[in-house]
């Protein structure tokens, strides 16, 4: 099945960089993530949170981790062949993100190598999400490489 | 518990957890929506033959079952005070296995490891050797966790 408008393996190379966009983040998406799977006081009562190591109501890391996927498919890879992803070296939760922040992330290809399977292959990625604030702007808050499977096109 | 009471190279079970069709594609509509984790009949065409779990919903139950664990703990009197998971990051996640709907994955912690953080000379920093299996013992999803806990020596002044 090829599907030519989507981006295969074959179209992403090192050096690349791909805007995935912004967000800005309310209390209400971080308490509703938090209290199904991270129901600490830092990420779910505000007024518990002032008093908090984070200086405030602060997203949870793996609820940023969520909001960076719903970016990549956002941005990327609803046209593209992505065929998940077999894990991730580190990931580094640089700083708090809180409530009214903007952050935005950016793909950076590292590279790129066939996998044994012919059908697909690995591209590397560095995902970097960064605040748009006027102080703080590009701060880094959460880096992490991760390498994504994609289909190769068909060659015959 | 403080970051001094944590045993080192002891495995507990933090519980378990069943991904259905309902949660799996719960949280990959709200967060990775990709054919394979909403879309049953597409996902059938995906290269997975089927529905199956982001591995950030995985991934996120570890958290949810760590605090369920603790808190029980606390409930139960075998620890005092509720540590509070704050972490600089985490290493070697691995995806294994695609998690399908009707598997039920039984969460473990094991920390391996205590350094200090000179930035935060207050905490103390723990590592962890996590795994989510099923019951018939197969290994969907490990990573290695790090958390800084209070230290009861800072409380002391």
């Amino acid at each position: 099945m090829s599907q030519p408008e989507l981006l295969h393996f074959e179209d992403f190379r090192a050096g690349q960089l791909f805007r995935l966009g912004g967000h800005t983040l309310n209390a209400n998406e971080m308490i509703e993530f938090a209290s199904e799977f991270d129901p600490q006081p830092q990420h779910t009562d505000p007024e518990a949170a002032r008093h908090s190591m984070l200086g405030g109501l602060a997203a949870s890391g793996w609820h940023m981790c969520a909001l960076a996927m719903r970016m990549m498919v956002d941005g990327l890879f609803n046209r593209a062949t992505s065929m998940g992803s077999p894990g991730i070296d580190e990931i580094q939760w640089r700083r708090p993100v809180l409530v009214g922040d903007r952050v935005r992330l950016d793909a950076e290809v590292l590279d790129t190598r066939p996998s044994s399977r012919p059908d697909r292959g690995f591209v590397r990625f560095r995902f970097s999400m960064t605040r748009d604030e006027e102080n703080r702007n590009g701060e880094l808050v959460m880096m992490f490489v991760c390498s994504v499977m994609f289909r190769r096109r068909a060659t015959s | 518990m403080w970051f001094e009471d944590f045993p080192l190279n002891v495995k507990i079970t933090l519980g378990s957890y069943t991904f259905t069709e309902e949660n799996i594609i719960a949280f990959g509509t709200r967060y990775d929506p990709q054919p394979f984790h909403v879309d049953k009949e597409a996902a059938m065409r995906s290269p997975y033959g089927g529905l199956i779990a982001s591995g950030w919903h995985t991934a996120a139950v570890w958290m949810k079952l760590m605090l369920a664990y603790r808190r029980a703990r606390i409930e139960a009197g075998a620890e005092e005070v509720q540590a509070n998971y704050v972490s600089p990051g985490v290493r070697e996640l691995r995806w294994l296995k695609p998690v399908r709907p009707g598997t039920t994955l039984t969460y473990t912690n094991e920390p391996f490891a205590k350094l200090d953080w000179p930035s935060r000379p207050q905490y103390g920093l723990i590592e962890g050797r996590n795994e989510a299996r099923d019951e018939a013992g197969e290994l969907y999803y490990s990573f290695i966790n790090r958390v800084l806990i209070v230290r009861k020596a800072s409380q002391r002044s």
